[in-house]
């Protein structure tokens, strides 16, 4: 932003993706979870038996198990549950060619900007209306060169073998509560396949829109990035304020083959009434690197703690996470990684914001298996807190088998600074656009990490957060 | 054992006939208490891994409460010759001290303060004295501020069941120069013993506090369970050191809570070498302002030794800081579990608050768990934590070794350095030195 530039200046809204598109769907399940619904899902879908049968297990773990107890206040949630629909169909089928996605739904990813960033710097594009992906499209090159970037559907229904080699190999169903929910009721998600070799230099991009009040999305993303390939998946998420909850709970599993390298990065920016509870799981192999680069911004409660299973010698896992939190808002969000194998490293980074009466939490693992020898791991978590009313909470778990490893944790928690603020305000600079720079150099580590378009999109939610923490 | 009966606590020994016949002689207060306490102990769960706070340490496993009796040992006379060995041994590596409890076997035999002190109106004693003597200084405390059995299991069981303790009470302005000491014997095997401390500091006083708790390898289990409660007035200066020493076979239960009233100092070190399995619940509560606390704790685990720490830091006021350092070394298949939780009310503006875990693992089947937490509610506020768990430093190793010293010597010294940082911090004459000695000890068999 130039220097003189205010915030109003910005004419940003409070939540700039606050607008409702009209558009009819072509059909909607009935609200609330079901044997039925899963069914009619899987009918839609054109499934597969085992599919179907897959997906009614789950059902059953899901009703199984308990609702967790800890994390977020979910003691409202299965009220919430009741009233969602847990399945709209947009339309009938999904387009390849921009052209051809129906109007309204056109309209809403051009407000949000998608076709204009695919155009400029994306190697391929996919973009979920409610539960379906209603367009994907990849860049004629990757696709000579054999990568796969396509919805789940598809890739169950073009790549049978390669899907189900992989499909709940990473996150089980059993894993956990809504993990089971997602088994049994995902639609909607990419499928990625990347051949060994190949190295995308641009990346890939998901775009998640819920338009609809009382909607349940729950993408499922399987990525297979295969030898010595590297790629970068992006994933946004926004939704229109309704009175009313709305819920996402996806699950997404990667497979990062020997020697390969792979970022996923999230910018989720759902609206203050959705509870986003997603599982996000990297199983690295030998010699490859994962990177998770979390930013949560949005949604009511974010349940969400990106893992790395270094199962593989000398595997890298790392993981980026920020979180802002603001009124009404908690962020429980972290990361996890676990050794188990020789000479492997990790480090996390969390770096957290809360301000007003919003409420961050760091929570993690840090687990080094007996074998895991020469294992290496750093954690790093900083809060920032604006308001006396702000909350902050760290719980990182450590666990250690093995004695040949070096695993350290540090937290700290400060307010801005008075002498930096002091500093700053004796330079002419207003105190809002001070404050705001402190946050920004605060999360500047992870900004930089991330492609441009997101750096400043980051840096503009931000400015426009911080406006009126003064005081 | 069936689970219903387990989750009862109902056991062969440990019910409510035996509370019932503790209470004879005691003033209907305590009865009440006790029977109070023994309603909350069954009515409260056993603890499963399914909570957070027992998530390492299965009781299940670890502890067979219904194969426990009660302990049946009589008073031995006050005479030292009377004494076990090493009890004897222990008590002649103290220093200079202000006053001696000795208690053998849950009983308190022998109990001396210097005369100056008794004259200036403190109080060292048995619990049971206390209770006959100074009714309403015990009265007011026991059991309700500190530790009350609503606490859990094991508060509640302790307070239903405790035989004796200890009763400290210092006035205003009375400065105590050396410690009190206590030593605790137990040769009981397959017994519950349960012991009770309660010590009272009044405005600007200041005592400092060693409690030794030691005994041979026990044959059958053996459960120590102990309740501190310590209340620090405003401006006193109390320190608690426990120096827990038992022998193989032992369960070494403590609850302890501290309570720091404004510009109080409330210290504590947790010394824990000894037992199969130890268990400490410390939470220290910064109640008045300038209320300041630092944490120590050192443990050295070998053979399958398991020891268990659980920490809380409860800010509440403005102006609170505490400071937590706990440092273990871990050999053979022995296994450490910390879980610190700081906790900063939104009332408690302008806290400083530090928590710091660290592990060295001698043994590639040793195990470390850390959970350092924080939950802030206050803006302004400095906390951090840090937790560590790590090798041998190679370079230290390398560097000793290229002096001349044996790999063995240079591993030694670095362990040693690394676990002397906790004592220097709280040098208590005899403390230091003992623990030490037994460090060594352990360290020969490495």
């Amino acid at each position: 932003m130039p220097r003189n530039e205010t915030v109003q200046d910005l004419q940003l809204d409070e939540y700039k993706y606050d607008f409702v598109t009209d558009a009819e769907p072509v059909y909607r399940a009935r609200k609330g979870l079901s044997e039925e619904v899963v069914r009619e899902i899987s009918a839609y879908k054109e499934e597969p038996e085992w599919m179907l049968n897959s997906r009614l297990k789950a059902l059953q773990v899901y009703e199984s198990k308990p609702m967790p107890t800890w994390g977020g206040n979910l003691s409202e949630l299965d009220a919430v549950l009741d009233e969602i629909y847990f399945y709209v169909r947009p339309q009938d089928r999904m387009e390849h060619s921009w052209e051809d996605v129906p109007e309204e739904i056109k309209d809403t990813f051009e407000k949000l900007g998608i076709p204009e960033a695919e155009r400029k710097v994306l190697a391929g594009v996919g973009a979920q209306y409610e539960s379906e992906m209603v367009y994907h499209s990849l860049r004629e090159e990757w696709e000579k060169q054999g990568v796969i970037f396509d919805s789940i559907e598809d890739g169950l229904k073009n790549h049978p073998d390669l899907f189900r080699e992989y499909f709940g190999t990473v996150i089980p169903t059993q894993d956990n509560k809504f993990a089971a929910m997602n088994a049994a009721v995902w639609s909607g998600g990419s499928f990625v396949y990347i051949p060994p070799g190949v190295h995308l230099d641009t990346p890939l991009q998901a775009y998640f829109r819920v338009n609809q009040e009382r909607m349940g999305q729950f993408e499922r993303t399987l990525i297979i990035c295969d030898e010595g390939a590297s790629a970068h998946y992006i994933e946004g998420c926004t939704a229109p304020v309704y009175s009313t909850e709305s819920f996402h709970s996806g699950v997404i599993e990667i497979v990062v083959k020997k020697n390969a390298r792979f970022r996923y990065t999230t910018i989720q920016n759902w609206s203050n009434n959705m509870y986003n509870l997603v599982t996000q799981r990297a199983l690295v192999h030998e010699g490859a690197n994962m990177e998770w680069l979390d930013g949560n911004l949005g949604s009511k409660l974010t349940m969400k703690y990106p893992s790395c299973y270094l199962v593989g010698e000398g595997a890298h896992g790392e993981i980026l996470s920020v979180a802002y939190s603001g009124d009404g808002q908690h962020q429980d969000t972290g990361g996890k990684v676990i050794h188990a194998a020789p000479h492997t490293t990790s480090s996390i980074i969390s770096k957290s914001i809360s301000k007003g009466h919003g409420r961050s939490t760091y929570r993690g693992l840090c687990k080094v298996h007996e074998g895991a020898h020469h294992a290496r791991s750093n954690v790093e978590c900083d809060a920032l807190l604006i308001n006396n009313t702000s909350r902050t909470d760290t719980y990182p778990y450590i666990e250690i088998e093995e004695n040949d490893a070096n695993v350290g944790h540090e937290a700290s928690v400060s307010k801005i600074g008075e002498e930096q603020l002091f500093y700053l305000t004796s330079r002419g600079i207003s105190e809002e656009e001070a404050m705001a720079m402190i946050v920004r150099g605060f999360i500047e580590p992870i900004a930089k990490e991330l492609p441009l378009e997101y750096a400043v999109e980051l840096n503009r939610l931000i400015e426009l957060e911080m406006e009126g923490s003064v005081g | 054992m069936t689970d219903s009966l387990f989750s009862k606590g109902v056991t062969e020994a440990l019910n409510f006939s035996a509370v019932e016949h503790l209470c004879i002689g005691e003033p209907d207060w305590l009865r009440e208490r006790r029977e109070h306490a023994w309603a909350l102990y069954e009515q409260t769960p056993m603890p499963t891994t399914k909570l957070e706070e027992w998530r390492y340490t299965d009781l299940r496993k670890k502890l067979q409460l219904d194969t426990l009796s009660l302990s049946q040992a009589t008073v031995v006379p006050d005479n030292p010759t009377a004494w076990p060995k090493p009890l004897r041994k222990a008590m002649k590596e103290d220093r200079q001290a202000s006053g001696h409890i000795v208690v053998i076997d849950g009983h308190v035999v022998h109990s001396d303060l210097e005369a100056e002190l008794i004259a200036k109106g403190v109080i060292l004693s048995s619990l049971h004295d206390a209770i006959e003597q100074h009714p309403n200084l015990v009265g007011n405390c026991l059991a309700t501020e500190a530790v009350p059995p609503e606490e859990g299991k094991f508060a509640a069981l302790n307070a239903a069941l405790w035989s004796d303790g200890v009763f400290l009470y210092v006035p205003a302005e009375v400065q105590l120069n050396t410690p009190i000491r206590v030593t605790r014997w137990l040769s009981e095997a397959g017994v519950a013993q349960f012991g009770r401390v309660l010590i009272l500091a009044e405005n600007a006083s200041r005592i400092s506090y060693v409690d030794e708790i030691l005994s041979d390898d026990f044959s059958e289990q053996t459960f120590a369970s102990n309740a501190v409660e310590i209340i620090a007035k405003e401006r006193a200066q109390v320190q608690y050191v426990s120096v827990q020493r038992l022998g193989r076979g032992a369960f070494y239960q403590s609850v302890q809570r501290t309570l720091a009233h404004g510009d109080a100092t409330l210290d504590t070190l947790n010394v824990a070498l000894g037992a199969s399995v130890s268990r400490v619940d410390l939470n220290a509560r910064l109640l008045g302002e300038g209320a300041n606390s630092d944490m120590l704790g050192l443990y050295f685990g070998d053979e399958d030794q398991h020891f268990d720490f659980n920490t809380s830091q409860d800010h509440v006021s403005p102006h609170t800081a505490s400071d937590l350092l706990y440092k273990g070394a871990l050999d053979a298949s022995s296994r450490a579990v910390f879980r610190g939780i700081i906790r900063v009310k939104p009332t408690a503006q302008r806290t400083n608050a530090y928590q710091t875990n660290r592990n060295l693992l001698l043994s590639g089947n040793a195990r470390a768990d850390s959970l350092p937490n924080l939950e802030i509610e206050a803006d302004d506020v400095k906390c951090s934590h840090g937790a560590t768990v790590g090798e041998l430093d190679p370079d230290a190793k390398f560097y000793l070794m290229s002096r001349g010293l044996s790999r063995i010597q240079a591993e030694r010294l670095v362990v040693l350095g690394f676990l002397g940082e906790v004592l220097s911090k709280l040098p208590l004459g005899g403390v230091v030195e003992k623990v030490t000695r037994v460090i060594e000890e352990k360290l020969s068999q490495h």
